[in-house]
């Protein structure tokens, strides 16, 4: 067995020298994540408007918020109603009153102010309390009558007072004119202790109402701070409406706050979102390719079909796929995370030899032609039509299989979907299908001795545009975040024949290839 | 290192793009090494890191500041490292293998001569899942039994599998020691 000291020794060696271990990744693999991370922001918003259970589920918050909004429109309404009765209820009785005590009106804007400082701060709410205290004692001192008076005076001078803090004083004054009316302080205690911290001067001249004395200079301290109880004559329905619109108005500000505090947040993702809409790519490539042609005939041309004698070999011939080469350009777009689409332009040069069963032998010119050669020969208009002519009189046919290369070069339109595995990782793999448009431009059937035919798009023998079907299979490696390469392995079968249809000949051209190239995306 | 550790958590957790690359900057380059350490090559290191950083930026909300930022996004590196490796199919033929201590003496063990890019090398030139379990009990510090939990191995297993890689790295660390001391003529390829 192994010492265990060793064994930590080994372990903490090994920990010492890789746990704090760094290398400096590559950049591309930043960039590889701010893309993910931009295509998962830009995903979620398709799926809002994809799915329907979300938009039954905002109707519904919609309908909700339209209904709540309502009664609570209403609500305020009705809470703001009382509001207008009470002040204009004050305003008329200062009217009354007149400026007959104008020296009270400083001391209780002093209070007042006071008390507001109060409301927002229990510092100043301590502050405030000391104020009322020290007032206190003079108060007191006058008699019963004379704080009568004053809470009188104070009320017709106070006007405004009275309109902020209505709650509170209608009640206090309530308790000073009536004596029963001691419940209804401490009613009006606990609704007014709800709104603030503000309220403890309420409480706090409140508590003592045991007896009439107390309850007088109560009352006494309220008339002091000069936010007299104004409304004598309100009754206490009123009142508690009053109370009731208080935690309203809080609420509103709160609202507002928090609207201002999300929005930068909004501000700072919508910049990030625009910034990579879609990703387009740009490819050069070259393919190297195995293509046949697959030429069948339908039925033998003329010089065959007269040597009768071996008909059924001649017209026996097969196409083999010879070495050939595509050079392909490529165009696509990204229309998301697995998706792509792509075209191109490609020019392909399609070599392939054809194996005749036999061949006819021009008695008078010693020119040889098998059967696609003669098939070919006898369609063209000229100049190998003297050629076809020639076999139809006096030709030998020999029984030697003569093979001729067959070579094509077509113009390729592809259009293909794509989608790729693992995308945005430094390897993936992408399946490929679609269509493709070959455009013929030329074929050239050459025989060993030299002989060539040469079929052009204007011979009206190969098809202009024949379609093929395309599908494959791409390895992608990325370079940087720009750059790309691919290996792309295809198969191409066309769906049409490369004939015309009313020629003896038939023509499925069909290629396997494997192209290298690299790829720009933007 | 003159960055805020908190901030740079809140910036993550309100999606801002400066903080999250502020912590790709910050911690990019341990990470890299983590994951360097677990995979075979460099492009699966890259793959692992950039799916490990999309899952801290998307999980960012479940990070608890009672421990240390490092210690979290270590953890989701090991982790996303140990899923690519499933995926990769390393993991799936891992048997209890018969080791017999090869004798070599380990009495001075010292990593000091050694540079980091070629301790590096060692452990992933292991069998994958050797390379796995060492650095997992070796490096990152988890038990055996926890080790047999998160592979779905037996405990067995990963002893047996452990001390095979601490004897493929003895005997690679002598050789190396060896060719230092130049007492060995031709490096054996």
């Amino acid at each position: 067995m192994m010492d265990p000291s060793n064994i930590n020794n080994f372990e903490d060696q090994w920990r010492k020298a890789l746990q704090e271990a760094s290398e400096t990744p590559p950049p591309s693999v930043w960039e590889s994540i701010e893309a993910r991370l931009d295509g998962e922001q830009s995903k979620v918003v398709p799926l809002w408007w994809q799915s329907p259970k979300i938009w039954y589920a905002a109707a519904s918050m919609a309908a909700l918020l339209v209904v709540g909004g309502g009664l609570w429109m209403s609500d305020i309404k009705t809470n703001e109603k009382p509001q207008v009765a009470v002040s204009t209820e004050s305003v008329r009785k200062s009217e009354s009153k007149g400026s007959q005590m104008a020296e009270q009106v400083p001391s209780a804007n002093e209070s007042l102010n006071t008390e507001k400082l109060a409301a927002n701060d229990q510092k100043t709410s301590s502050e405030a309390k000391t104020l009322i205290e020290s007032k206190t004692p003079s108060v007191k001192s006058k008699g019963y009558q004379s704080i009568e008076q004053q809470i009188e005076i104070a009320a017709s001078n106070n006007v405004n007072a009275a309109v902020k803090h209505e709650n509170a004083f209608t009640k206090a004054k309530n308790s000073s004119q009536d004596q029963p009316g001691i419940a209804a302080v401490e009613g009006a205690q606990k609704p007014v202790a709800k709104s603030g911290s503000g309220n403890e001067i309420i409480s706090t001249t409140a508590t003592p109402v045991e007896s009439v004395q107390p309850v007088e200079i109560a009352t006494a301290k309220v008339a002091g701070n000069g936010n007299a109880a104004a409304l004598a004559d309100e009754n206490q329905s009123i009142s508690a409406q009053l109370l009731a619109s208080l935690p309203y108005s809080d609420l509103d500000v709160y609202v507002q706050n928090r609207h201002i505090f999300f929005r930068p947040q909004i501000q700072i993702e919508e910049p990030v979102k625009e910034k990579k809409p879609k990703e387009y790519y740009a490819g050069l490539g070259v393919m190297p390719a195995s293509f046949n042609p697959d030429v069948q005939l339908k039925e033998a041309p003329m010089a065959f079909s007269a040597q009768s004698v071996s008909q059924k070999r001649a017209t026996t011939g097969s196409s083999q796929a010879r070495a050939s080469y595509a050079v392909q350009t490529q165009g696509g777009v990204r229309i998301s995370k697995h998706w792509s689409v792509e075209t191109g332009i490609s020019y392909l040069r399609g070599n392939s030899a054809y194996e005749g069963g036999g061949y006819v032998l021009n008695a008078y010119s010693n020119l040889s032609s098998n059967v696609l050669e003669n098939a070919l020969a006898g369609l063209a208009s000229s100049p190998s039509a003297d050629k076809a002519a020639g076999f139809n009189n006096g030709a030998l046919y020999i029984d030697v299989a003569k093979k001729v290369s067959n070579n094509y070069q077509y113009l390729q339109l592809p259009v293909q979907a794509g989608f790729t595995l693992n995308p945005d990782k430094k390897f993936s793999y992408s399946v490929l299908g679609g269509m493709m448009a070959n455009f013929f431009l030329v074929n050239e059937l050459e025989s060993a001795s030299g002989e060539i035919i040469r079929t052009t798009a204007s011979d009206d023998i190969y098809r202009g545009m024949n379609w093929a079907a395309t599908t494959g299979l791409r390895l992608n490696y990325k370079l940087s975040s720009n750059w790309g390469a691919n290996l792309t392995g295809s198969y191409q079968r066309a769906v049409s024949s490369g004939f015309k249809s009313n020629q003896s000949l038939d023509s499925h051209p069909y290629l396997y290839g494997v192209s290298w190239s690299v790829r720009y995306s933007f | 290192m003159t960055f805020n550790e908190k901030e740079l958590v809140t910036g993550c957790k309100q999606r801002n793009r400066i903080a999250q690359k502020q912590l790709y900057d910050v911690f990019g380059g341990k990470l890299f090494a983590i994951c360097l350490r677990y995979t075979k090559n460099r492009a699966d290191a890259e793959d692992v890191l950039q799916d490990a950083f999309i899952k801290i930026y998307e999980n960012i909300d479940s990070f608890r500041a009672d421990s240390p930022l490092e210690y979290w996004l270590r953890s989701v590196v090991v982790n996303t490292a140990l899923n690519h490796l499933r995926q990769q199919k390393y993991l799936k033929e891992l048997d209890d293998i018969d080791v017999h201590h090869n004798g070599l003496s380990d009495r001075e063990f010292t990593l000091g001569n050694f540079q980091m890019q070629q301790l590096m090398e060692m452990i992933r030139e292991l069998p994958p899942g050797c390379q796995t379990i060492f650095n997992l009990y070796a490096i990152e510090g988890y038990q055996h039994n926890e080790i047999a939990q998160m592979l779905g191995i037996s405990e067995g297993t990963s002893k047996s599998q452990y001390s095979r890689a601490r004897t493929l790295l003895q005997q690679k660390l002598n050789k190396e020691k060896r060719f230092d001391d130049g007492s060995v003529q031709h490096k054996q390829f």
